[in-house]
This record gives C-alpha cells, sequence and structure tokens, in this order.
C-alpha cells in the first residue's frame, strides 16, 4: 500500500475502488455466463454448460449479414473520418489564422451535441435531399460522428512532435511530402492508429444515429440486437452480447497497446 | 472537413431548428404558419412535463452519484503503485467500448425481477430481502445502467486533475496536522475542481441525451426525453414536436456546458488536459 493512504481513510477509499470495480464488471461477467449456460431462460447462478447458443448465431443469417453490414460500416467509416480528420487536425496544429479557435470549437462540436440528436437532424435534411440509400445515410452519420475523434487524438500527437525535425529534413532537400512521409507521420502514426480504431468502434456500436438512418434492409448490429432484446425473447442474446464483448476487448488491447489509454481517452 | 460537417451537421441543425417552430397540417405536409405551439405543449401536457422533469433528474441524480463514487477510484488510481493504476484503468475504460446495448442487457440480466435474477438471488441468500425487489422498468434501474454507462466520463478528468496536484501540497498539510479528511476537503477536493466540473458536465450531457439505457432499463416508467423523442418521430409521426423536444434537450446540454466552460475559464479553475 501507499504511505499517502493509511487508516481509516484508506479503508473507504479501496473499498469503494473495489465495489465500483465489481459494479463495473458484473454485468459483463454475467452475460458471458449466460452465454454458455445451458437453461433456456437466463436465471441465476447459471446452469450447465453448452455451446449451442453461439452455433446457434453463427447460423443466424440476420445476424450474420448484420455483422458483415456494421464491419463494412465501420471500414468506410474508419478510412472517412481518416480523410477528413488528419487534415483538419493538422490545419488546426499547424495554421495561423484568424478564428482558429472558432473553427477548433466547431469542428469539435459534434462531441458535445447529442448524438440522438445529429441523427434525427441528419435523417430530416436527408429525406429532403431525396438520399434513400440506407448504406450512404449510415456513412455520412457515422463520420459526422467519428470526425471528432480522429481530429482530437491526431491533434493531440501532433503537438508533441518537434517542428525542428521537419524543418532539418527540409533544409536537407527533402520535399515537403517526403518530408510529410518519413519524417511527420511516423511521429504521429499511433496517434492517427487510435483515432481510426476510435472511429471504428464508435460506428461499430453506434445506436443513437443509426436508429434514425437505418431501414429493415440494412440494420447494422445494434440495431438487430436492440430488437431481440425488446420485441422477443431470444436465448441466443447473449452469445451474440458475448462476441461483441470480446470484440471490444480486443479493441481495447490493440488501443493499450499503441498510444496507452488514458492519454487516447483524456486527450 | 469544415464543408461537410457545415453541410451535413450544422445546417442539418439549423433545419431542425427551423421545422420545430414550424406546424404539420392533416396531410402530414409541415409548413407556416410559424409557432411556438410546440414548446408550450411540451412544458403544458403534463405526460410530456413529467418526461422532461424525469430526464432532469436522472441526469442529476446519475452525475451526482457519479461523482461521489469517482473521488476514491480516481485518488486510488492516481495515487497507487503503477501495477494498481493499470488494473484500475483498464477496468474503467474497457467497458466504455463496448456497447450501450449490451451494458443496458447486462442490467437487465442482474436486475431481472424475480428470484431468478442476479441482484434478487443475491440478496435474498444473504437474508437482506425475504420476497424479491422490483428494480427493473424503475427510475432507478436508468440510474444504475447510466452510472455504468457514463462513469469513465467522470473518473478520467478527475484522474487527470488529481494527477496534477502536486503532492507537496498534501503533505505540507498533513505535516501541520490535519487529518486526513481535512486534507481531503481543504487541499484535494478545492484542487481537483477543474476534472470535477468537466466531469460532472460529461455525465450529465450524455445522460441526458442517452435513449438506450431507458429504453431498456426504464421500461414505461422512465421515459426520457430521448425515448419521447423517437417515439413522436416514429410511432406519431409528430415532426415539429418531435424537433422541438430534440431543441429543447440540445438546450439543456448546451446550457450545462456553456456554465462549465465559464467556470472552468472565467474562474481561476484551469482545465485538465
Amino acid at each position: 500500500m501507499d504511505e499517502r493512504f493509511s487508516g481509516f481513510g484508506a479503508f473507504i477509499l479501496y473499498t469503494i475502488t473495489a465495489g465500483m470495480m465489481l459494479f463495473i464488471l458484473a454485468p459483463l461477467l454475467l452475460v458471458m455466463a449466460a452465454s454458455v449456460s445451458d437453461s433456456y431462460f437466463v436465471t441465476f447462478p447459471p446452469q450447465g454448460f453448452t455451446l449451442k447458443w453461439y452455433a446457434k448465431v453463427l447460423q443466424d443469417r440476420d445476424f450474420l449479414e448484420a455483422m458483415r453490414l456494421s464491419i463494412l460500416l465501420a471500414l468506410g467509416t474508419t478510412v472517412g473520418s481518416l480523410l477528413f480528420g488528419v487534415p483538419a487536425a493538422f490545419a488546426l496544429v499547424r495554421g495561423h489564422f484568424v478564428g482558429l479557435a472558432a473553427i477548433k470549437g466547431f469542428l469539435l462540436s459534434p462531441l458535445i451535441f447529442p448524438a440522438l440528436i445529429t441523427g434525427l437532424a441528419l435523417l430530416q435534411v436527408l429525406n429532403k435531399l431525396g438520399s434513400t440509400d440506407a448504406r450512404l445515410n449510415l456513412l455520412i452519420g457515422h463520420i459526422v460522428v467519428t470526425s471528432p475523434y480522429v481530429i482530437r487524438t491526431v491533434v493531440t500527437s501532433l503537438q508533441l512532435v518537434d517542428e525542428n525535425l521537419e524543418d532539418a529534413a527540409r533544409t536537407l532537400g527533402a520535399s515537403r511530402l517526403r518530408t510529410f512521409w518519413r519524417v511527420t507521420l511516423p511521429q504521429i502514426a499511433s496517434g492517427v492508429a487510435a483515432g481510426g480504431l476510435f472511429a471504428f468502434m464508435v460506428s461499430f456500436d453506434n445506436y443513437p444515429v443509426t436508429m434514425w438512418l437505418a431501414n429493415s434492409e440494412y440494420s447494422p448490429v445494434p440495431l438487430i440486437l436492440m430488437r431481440q432484446l425488446v420485441n422477443v425473447f431470444d436465448p441466443s442474446v447473449p452469445a451474440m452480447s458475448t462476441i461483441i464483448i470480446l470484440m471490444a476487448m480486443v479493441g481495447v488491447l490493440v488501443l493499450e497497446k499503441l498510444v496507452g489509454l488514458r492519454r487516447a481517452l483524456a486527450a | 472537413m469544415l464543408a461537410f460537417l457545415t453541410y451535413f451537421f450544422f445546417y442539418p441543425a439549423l433545419a431542425l431548428l427551423f421545422s420545430s417552430i414550424q406546424t404539420q397540417d392533416s396531410r402530414g405536409i409541415i409548413g407556416r404558419p410559424f409557432t411556438l405551439a410546440h414548446y408550450a405543449r411540451l412544458v403544458n401536457v403534463e405526460l410530456y412535463a413529467r418526461v422532461l422533469w424525469t430526464t432532469l433528474r436522472i441526469s442529476i441524480i446519475t452525475s451526482a452519484l457519479a461523482t461521489v463514487l469517482a473521488y476514491p477510484v480516481a485518488l486510488v488510481m492516481v495515487k497507487s503503485r503503477p501495477i494498481v493504476t493499470r488494473v484500475i484503468t483498464l477496468i474503467v475504460i474497457a467497458p466504455l467500448i463496448v456497447s450501450v446495448v449490451v451494458r443496458g442487457y447486462g442490467w437487465q440480466l442482474v436486475l431481472q425481477n424475480g428470484p431468478k435474477g442476479m441482484l434478487n438471488w443475491i440478496l435474498m441468500t444473504l437474508h437482506v430481502v425475504d420476497a424479491p425487489i422490483s428494480v427493473l422498468y424503475t427510475e432507478t434501474a436508468v440510474v444504475i445502467g447510466s452510472l455504468h454507462v457514463f462513469f469513465p466520463m467522470m473518473v478520467l478528468p478527475l484522474a487527470s486533475a488529481l494527477g496534477k496536484i502536486d503532492p507537496n501540497l498534501e503533505d505540507a498539510a498533513r505535516m501541520l496536522g490535519a487529518p486526513w479528511w481535512k486534507v481531503f476537503l481543504r487541499v484535494t477536493l478545492p484542487l481537483s475542481m477543474p476534472g470535477f466540473v468537466a466531469g460532472f458536465t460529461l455525465v450529465f450531457s450524455l445522460t441526458a441525451g442517452s435513449f438506450v439505457i431507458p429504453a431498456i432499463l426504464g421500461g414505461a416508467s422512465a421515459v426520457m426525453l430521448g425515448n419521447l423523442i423517437e417515439q413522436q418521430i416514429f410511432v406519431v409521426y409528430d415532426w415539429p414536436f418531435g424537433a422541438a423536444i430534440a431543441v429543447v434537450l440540445v438546450g439543456l446540454v448546451l446550457a450545462v456546458n456553456g456554465v462549465s466552460m465559464w467556470l472552468l475559464e472565467g474562474r481561476r479553475l484551469r482545465r485538465p488536459d
């Protein structure tokens, strides 16, 4: 124990912290336990062990189709938000022009704007434009929501780049593009990757925007899951959920390796 | 990027604001005359006013609870040995990436009404209660679920603010004979205010704008603004009223954010980053 904490104060601190850790993990662990439980209804304590729900999920055409759509959408969103976000971040860090602070506020504003309303507002405008392709609409909506994340992580890592190194490269005769490619990019690579991963994950389980822009033909995973949850009783929901939890865990571990989680999030 | 956001974010938001003051005729066509009747309806019709209050209540209670519970966690996170810090960070952050729908479902399983739910099983096994209690589909369930989903948003800014406090200040207080709680109240707490303000704002905004958690855990008894909007648009097809509720929700969130910006920048509070 750290000497800073001692006596009764430390006891309270550690008890509450341990309690919160339990609070955070309990529902996730229960979902995972339920996914291998043999009984048709989820009961506590879980009974028996089976993988049959996984077999069922992996044959469920709706779920697989939704998975495919979600992954493609998340990939498209990642590429799109990087294409928009990286140059925007550059402009914000390196640019010297009037109204920079205002533009930064504007570019990051989708972060504090409730996503639910972003989706609704987009739905109205896209309807008016006559854009009926749900896939395109979803892609636009997701990029709006995810690009601020990319901008934020790239801005943070750009601020750490030593501009002198670029100047040195350029003095030694490297072109602008070459300087960017060989000097700048390697330094901000982890920030770009983290932003991309964020965009992927935010897009993959975005519900509030997706809800408005999807249709019955193109329904990504969160929508399918919500439908199963609210409308029908389906014992394979824990298995679907567990698959999503495991995917998220992999994402978190990669993020932790890339930039360190606290830096990635608190930026 | 600027053009993209202007076109697909800023313009839609304005269009939404605009349609909230228009009228919809019986054929569903939206147009003139302009009116503020939809806003009046939200406040005057008891059913809708109640949703507004429920949303405010749930958001305030959730943020307050998150603050109280996040302080110990953030303190331990900042001041423990590296390995403890790492484990806590991972546990706090990992669920953040897991879909909100899945987390709501997890709480549905934990809180399940009847003797087969986890919470009831534990409470009955420990003989805290004799008969199963009903938590699911109440405001309490929504607060618990929201707390779970948005807790990291409170812990992270707090931890970053606490991490910036010069340990010498606390040591000095301790050496001068202050007991631990006094050190906390007089030194640590005031110096962590930027983290507190940032965290509170985030949790409040996110809770107020949430849809999934109240839909899964609140049932009919804890409908929030987000759910009301969805219902007005998808079920009743009342676009202007739905838009008006949306504007009120955005106004609420922006107001809270405005106050927090003012606190963070206008006063001597420094923003954590």
